[in-house]
């Protein structure tokens, strides 16, 4: 019988994700608190960056070319750049969403199995998909937009073609994404169960991104800190950014197309390239659908321990312990956001560092290495931390089967806080010896430096593990994974930047006041005594946070009727 | 706790009284003055229609679930009081056959061995027992997430095991298990009260409870409704119903 599309089935299947993704609002476990600091998170990023991102903008247009001014292919080449960048953002999120929504959602295991055509079934997981990245389309193109129409005045034409882009934008990168799936799933299927493995491939590729990062950091510096931006944008410079445009397809394209230049042509090239990637992506996706349903009557692939015989005891603390480690070391989306993210941190702290150390001298004319170490620290401490606000929520429904293990509240919290600040402590340590090692810091301050890292970590730790334990968000999935942040990342991530912009400002703006008296040398130890006061200070808040009435509350825990 | 044993009568391992359970405050009890005590060497089974409470019941005496009224005591440890020292005497398979999906099945085993204190000497001869019951074979080396729903109730059973509990409870222990793991299960079960231990489990299954429970508590919409003892009355009465008693008691609703 020939597969056809269903209209009323898929219906029914959007209502019914729909309803799963909305299920927890007003029914009294809804972290609010949680959702107004996300929104107030993003609504910051966005203003930062319109604000930056103008401010290049008005350079960038004075920029001349054989002594020329040329605004509108400034902007092309501007607007080239922002949506390459959106449209890989974009395609790298669908990948990871195709590849979930076909091998890993929960529902695809009973939807398999009911009269549910495979086109209609994959069809309503690409909608959903589509809609969330038309969201993530305006979050990215608006601001980049707006910040174009403010800086450089556009007619009717710019506006409405901006809500088009939004819509056209999706299109593209699934239809490349749906190409992308299957290699891309190869490569998961060849990792999966090599859990070491996985781990250094990961770590390897987030650090390799990093040194890219790094990279634009230090063209951002010579931008920076050049006496002339002619001089940055040579005719040399100009030459390879007009070269990379002209080939950035379809980026380009949508920019000629949005700013009206050969609108009509581009237009067609633009339709040309989303009917050509149709036949592609739909010889992909029945690959891709064959693989998935194949995967789900063989079963998951399988992973045999190398020993066979009883180790010797461990403590029921030390147990716990080496529980929390398998679950994340096992769990490649989780080995990704901790254990990657907080071995390739260091990097972030010494490029920054690298930048600021000499931006600082540059700009203010104070050498402040110590302070902006401390800055730095706590600011990438606290987003390599992200990941312990998972710490009661990534246990699922084994949370209720350790409460009624016979071990107390206190040694079930201090397994988690402990493996958080094994972590933490390994990842101030590299950051204070690549300090230390590349002559920003000497002995003493590397030291003082790591002591406070790890103080401010474990604060953090206990305010993320507390607020999880109010606000618990368990998986509805078999396997019981987390695989979207919840509101608590966004709380601990304010509080994160708050504490760390705090601190480190206050050790920032000490130092300036000391040095413009030129009293610097003389007061040179109120940097550490400020921070360490505060850091001790955290900690033990932190530590009373947790700690208060911590059985009473584990023993009256009963998950807002999750079990 | 106040002792109510009398002599020559087998010792109290569970005494449950008065239990009560909200859900919430505004909603109504889940659970309702439920009070019964099970004896070593008993197999109490708790049957009751679905959403009557006996998982409510079983959770709250595991410690999964605050109650808001009664006391609950294993081998004389109050539940709330002394968590800890209850808990060391109870082994619990839930019905959702919650397991750490990422640890291999004998570092399942092994995991419970240490949070439950087991000796090193006596690992080995307890895991080759329980093996020998639930056959796992090589599969017990792999991943528990590559586990069928009936190897992962093996496994939740022989993890419960391993520090041999005065009372094992068991939430539907029979769903999903093979035939012949079934009766190899219940075999194990008589012979696991049979060594003066207690076994409490719900089931809907009842062939099976009739087969081999001592007594059977009834649970309707949160209240016990009786507390037969059907080893009693199968004893005067060896053509006993215990299927049409079940379904008649459910009528009177």
């Amino acid at each position: 019988m020939k597969d056809k599309i269903d209209f009323r089935l898929l219906g029914a299947l959007l209502r019914k994700q729909r309803q799963e993704q909305f299920s927890r609002i007003g029914k009294g476990k809804f972290d609010f608190v949680g959702f107004g600091m996300r929104v107030v998170l993003i609504l910051a990023f966005l203003v930062c960056f319109v604000v930056f991102f103008g401010r290049f903008l008005e350079i960038y247009l004075q920029v001349k070319t054989d002594y020329v001014l040329n605004p509108s292919e400034r902007l092309f080449e501007i607007l080239t750049a922002a949506y390459t960048l959106v449209l890989v953002l974009m395609t790298v999120g669908a990948v990871s969403q195709i590849n979930h929504a076909l091998f890993a959602a929960d529902d695809m295991r009973i939807l398999a199995a009911l009269p549910v055509g495979a086109k209609t079934l994959y069809l309503s997981k690409l909608i959903v998909i589509y809609v969330g990245q038309i969201g993530f389309a305006l979050l990215t193109v608006l601001p980049v937009n707006i910040a174009v129409a403010v800086h450089a005045p556009q007619g009717a034409w710019f506006y409405g073609m901006t809500a088009l882009t939004c819509l056209v934008l999706p299109l593209v990168s699934i239809a490349i994404a749906s190409v992308l799936a299957l290699p891309y799933h190869a490569v998961r299927t060849a990792l999966k169960n090599r859990f070491a493995l996985h781990f250094i491939v990961v770590t390897l590729l987030t650090a390799a991104l990093l040194f890219v990062y790094a990279a634009v950091l230090e063209a951002v510096k010579e931008l920076l800190l050049g006496d002339d931006l002619k001089y940055f944008f040579n005719e040399a410079v100009m030459d390879k950014i007009a070269a990379a445009a002209a080939a950035l397809y379809p980026a380009n394209w949508m920019a000629r197309f949005l700013l009206g230049q050969d609108a009509a042509r581009n237009a067609i090239f633009i339709a040309v390239l989303l009917a050509g990637s149709a036949p592609v992506s739909l010889i992909a996706i029945r690959l891709l659908l064959m693989r998935a349903l194949q995967s789900r009557i063989s079963g998951a692939s399988n992973f045999i321990g190398r020993r066979k015989t009883l180790r010797r005891p461990h403590s029921p603390f030390v147990a716990l312990l080496k529980k929390e480690f398998l679950t994340i070391f096992r769990t490649p989306n989780y080995t990704f956001s901790y254990f990657s993210v907080a071995v390739v941190m260091p990097l972030m702290v010494y490029f920054c560092m690298s930048v600021g150390s000499s931006l600082a001298v540059k700009l203010i004319g104070i050498q402040c290495n110590a302070e902006l170490a401390v800055f730095l620290t706590l600011l990438f401490g606290s987003l390599a931390n992200m990941f312990c606000t998972t710490n009661i929520s990534r246990d699922g429904k084994m949370f209720f089967s350790v409460k009624a293990m016979p071990v107390d509240a206190r040694t079930v919290f201090l397994s988690k806080v402990i493996l958080c600040m094994i972590v933490t402590a390994v990842s101030q340590l590299i950051s204070a010896v690549l300090l230390l090692a590349t002559g920003y810091l000497n002995v003493w301050a590397a030291l003082f430096l790591f002591a406070s890292g790890v103080l401010c970590g474990f604060a953090q730790v206990c305010v993320a593990t507390k607020i999880d334990f109010r606000h618990p968000d368990f998986s509805a999935e078999a396997d019981g994974e987390i695989r979207e942040s919840g509101n608590t990342v966004s709380t601990v991530v304010v509080l994160g930047l708050l504490a760390s912009f705090l601190i480190g400002g206050a050790v920032l703006l000490v130092r300036m006041m000391l040095s413009l008296r030129g009293l610097a040398d003389q007061y040179a130890y109120l940097t550490y005594l400020i921070t360490g006061v505060i850091a001790l200070g955290a900690a033990a808040a932190g530590y009373f946070l947790l700690a208060h009435r911590l059985d009473k509350k584990y023993r009256a825990f009963d998950g807002g009727g999750a079990l | 706790m106040e002792d109510t044993q009398k002599p020559n009568e087998p010792e109290v391992v569970l005494d449950i009284r008065g239990l009560c359970k909200k859900y919430s405050k505004k909603a109504d009890y889940a659970v309702r003055d439920v009070s019964f005590a099970c004896h070593a060497g008993e197999i109490v089974g708790i049957l009751g229609h679905n959403g009557a409470g006996k998982s409510t019941i079983l959770k709250c005496l595991e410690g999964m679930l605050p109650f808001e009224e009664g006391t609950i005591a294993v081998c004389g440890f109050d539940v709330t009081k002394n968590p800890v020292a209850a808990k060391s005497n109870m082994g619990f398979v839930t019905d959702d056959h919650a397991v750490f999906v990422k640890m291999t099945g004998l570092q399942y085993v092994e995991f419970m061995a240490d949070v439950y204190k087991v000796p090193a000497n006596v690992r080995k001869e307890r895991l080759d027992a329980l093996e020998k019951v639930f056959s796992l074979g090589e599969s017990i080396y792999n991943l528990i997430s590559s586990y069928s729903h009936g190897m992962r109730q093996k496994i939740c059973m022989m993890g419960s095991l391993i520090h041999r509990p005065r009372l094992w409870i068991l939430d539907e222990p029979m769903t999903g298990l093979d035939p012949r793991t079934m009766r190899a299960v219940q075999e194990y079960m008589a012979e696991y009260a049979a060594a003066g231990n207690c076994i409490l489990f719900s089931s809907h299954a009842l062939a099976t409870v009739a087969k081999i429970c001592d007594r059977v508590v009834l649970i309707r919409k949160g209240e016990q409704i009786s507390d037969v003892n059907v080893r009693e009355i199968r004893k005067n009465d060896p053509h006993f119903d215990f299927e049409e008693y079940f379904l008649q008691h459910e009528r009177q609703d």
